[in-house]
């Protein structure tokens, strides 16, 4: 019994930072209808900018999130509107393969940059973790939940409280219909272009105290992201929440009671399985 | 960068060389590396040994030109690299790959291609057991390791039961497979066997199911990175056996030895030590004089692999033939001790490397088994976390 609420325990805070990156993906693909392949390196870059402050003036991963998140919020914004921007109206799969180009520029050069050294962050809570009720509790992931769930939390509230998130979604819903409300949908184009990059980055800046950082860490991320969004349903942020906790939990789980070494096997299987019965993702609208 | 550099030093060392030499030519040797993807780190100090190699064969004159490739840690890369080298580049010789996986799957075409191929620190056991002509080993396969590990932890207490958790490659299956056997063959029980699929954040679920079996030895086989995060992990989860062993690799690295917080009473296994002799000790010197880094086994394994290359190839010339029959019947004093390829136990041209126990004392890693080349006491059982 302790092995399984331990696990389900540790499911449930790497799910949410998951959950997180999911986010930024389905943001970025409910607004402008682009599948952000750069999505994993855009999460490495927030992973080096928070190395980088640790390394150089010794700033507290958690705490230089204040400066990450805007950091990669105008990198966001400047490779929309260099880049995404000119290829809207184009067709998908040269959206897909502007973004993997910018995907393998933005590590290559990160590689020419800094090698490919794997970087560690060792902070003096890394390790620890608070037991409680003889569950140990890993400290730095436990603190990386409460601040997803807060910036979820006000990432949602955002969306659907203020006249900016109003638009944002309205856009999302109907491009053109916005924009004959009188939306400015290249502006809200750039904004969710931008939150989605600083939301990979957060989530960057998350793992970095308990996971490894090279130039190479964003592609298994990219990946997972997809899983968690398809999974929740395409351009959903409840959807994607929901995804990652399911995602994190489901390997969590099975590397105990199936095989660690089939974890990805099962999730995969899951997925497929959620797929076949529910094709638009769990909270997804088809939108045909 | 450094390629078009070396490239430039070569053929102006070539040109200046003509007089003496009518028309001798370098002689090319290949050199298959991991320089990026996961095992990057590691490639490098494989890179670095090599550097060395080189400087010292200019000065004993003889004349190489390395031809270098990326098989980024993957077989298939590995592949088309060899093929590139032995048809295209047409060389003489192969140094490398470093991962299992390549190694093996380099070591099948370098048979076919019949180019001699000298392989630094691939420990899968399979790779020098088929049989195989062309292809020679300098380090000890998987089972020394297995064995130099268990045999330390049966001298240091009375360990009754063992947890193998290792990554599903090459290295970790072949590793843990004869680490398991020998265990059986030692009386242990073998009470968790945990194949994980690297690159995964998290690890705790499976550290908790073997925390549930309260194992009395924890033997782990990763490379760099998961060598950390397992470790740290096991911190945060408060597993504590006898004796937590890893298995070379990632727990052989100088960035695992820095991580005092989790490193700490760790034993690992290794290939080489800095203090085994005097020519070891100023290798380690100049090394870290040139790269300002401890040098790994890694960096002295691939360091004698090519000093062995470059006297093979100072007897036998460019011709293959004769540079693999100069591998197969010479001896060598190197780094590493003698060096010399004999058939053994079902292997065939392999080195017979002994391997020595470290364990990380202090945030330094002191050999501690056998007795005969300890330079420290062990610590065991383990006391606990910090």
């Amino acid at each position: 019994m302790a092995i399984f609420l331990q696990s389900l325990l540790s499911g449930i805070l790497v799910g949410g930072v998951y959950a997180l990156i999911g986010i930024g993906l389905t943001i970025i693909f409910g607004v402008m209808r682009v599948i952000n392949f750069a999505h994993g390196d855009l999460l490495m870059l927030g992973m080096y900018v928070t190395w980088g402050l640790f390394a150089l003036f010794n700033i507290d991963p958690y705490l230089s999130l204040l400066i990450t998140a805007p950091v990669l919020f105008l990198w966001g914004v400047l490779l929309q509107k260099v880049f995404i921007n000119r290829v809207l109206n184009a067709l998908p799969q040269n959206q897909i393969l502007l973004t993997i180009g910018m995907g393998l520029v933005m590590s290559n050069a990160i590689m020419l940059a800094f090698t490919s050294d794997y970087r560690i962050l060792t902070t003096s809570y890394t390790s620890s973790a608070f037991q409680v009720f003889g569950l140990s509790v890993s400290q730095p992931l436990l603190y990386s939940f409460l601040i997803t769930v807060a910036i979820t939390g006000a990432l949602f509230w955002f969306l659907q409280n203020t006249d900016t998130g109003q638009a944002i979604r309205a856009t999302a819903q109907d491009r053109d219909a916005a924009q004959l409300m009188g939306i400015n949908v290249k502006r809200m184009s750039v904004l969710a272009f931008g939150l989605g990059t600083a939301m990979a980055g957060i989530a960057g800046a998350l793992l970095a105290p308990t996971y490894y950082i090279f130039p190479q860490v964003g592609g298994p991320f990219t990946l997972k992201a997809f899983v968690v969004v398809v999974l929740g349903g395409m351009g959903s942020i409840v959807g994607a929440t929901l995804g990652g906790i399911l995602i994190g939990v489901t390997e969590s789980l099975s590397a105990v009671y199936v095989a660690s070494g089939l974890k990805e096997l099962v999730v995969y299987v899951l997925f497929l399985l959620i797929l076949l019965f529910r094709p638009a993702g769990l909270l997804g609208k088809s939108r045909t | 960068m450094r390629l078009a550099s070396l490239l430039l030093s070569t053929v102006a060392a070539a040109a200046l060389a003509l007089p003496g030499l009518a028309g001798a030519a370098p002689v090319k040797i290949g050199f298959i590396n991991t320089i990026t993807g996961a095992e990057a780190p590691i490639g490098e100090t494989m890179t670095n040994g090599l550097e060395l190699a080189l400087e010292d064969l200019k000065k004993q004159g003889v004349d190489v030109k390395v031809i270098r490739q990326d098989d980024t840690g993957k077989p298939d890369k590995a592949i088309s690299a060899i093929e590139q080298l032995a048809t295209g580049d047409e060389v003489t010789a192969i140094v490398g790959p470093y991962t299992s996986a390549c190694a093996n799957a380099v070591a099948k075409q370098a048979e076919q291609y019949g180019v001699p191929q000298v392989i630094p620190a691939a420990s899968k056991e399979e790779i020098t057991r088929q049989g195989y002509k062309w292809v020679f080993r300098v380090n000890a396969p998987a089972n020394v390791y297995a064995k130099a590990l268990i045999d330390a932890a049966l001298a240091f207490g009375k360990p009754k039961s063992v947890a193998f958790i290792y990554e599903s490659t090459d290295f970790g299956s072949s590793l843990s497979k004869v680490g398991k056997e020998y265990a059986v063959a030692k009386g242990l029980t073998v009470v968790a066997d945990e194949a994980y699929q690297k690159g995964s954040p998290d690890y705790r679920s499976t550290l908790s199911k073997v925390k549930g079996q309260n194992p009395d030895l924890v033997f782990m086989v990763s490379y760099v990175a998961d060598a950390i995060l397992l470790m740290r992990q096991s911190r945060e989860l408060g597993l504590k056996p006898q004796a937590f062993l890893g298995g070379g690799a990632g727990f052989d690295t100088a960035q695992f030895e820095g991580e005092k917080d989790i490193s700490t009473n760790v034993f690992s296994v290794t290939q080489w030590t800095p203090d085994s002799s005097k020519a070891s000790m100023e290798f380690a010197a100049r090394y870290q004089a040139k790269f300002g880094k401890r040098p790994t086994y890694h960096a002295a394994c691939t360091y004698t692999s090519m000093m062995v290359v470059g006297a093979a190839v100072k007897k036998g010339g460019a011709d293959r033939a004769k540079v693999r029959e100069a591998l197969a019947t010479d001896t060598w004093q190197t780094i590493m001790g003698e060096v010399k390829f004999e058939a053994y136990d079902g292997y065939n041209n392999q080195n017979h490397n002994a391997m020595p126990v470290i364990q990380y004392q202090a945030g330094k890693s002191v050999t501690v088994f056998p007795a005969k080349v300890a330079t420290a006491k062990a610590v065991y059982p383990f006391p606990g976390w910090k």
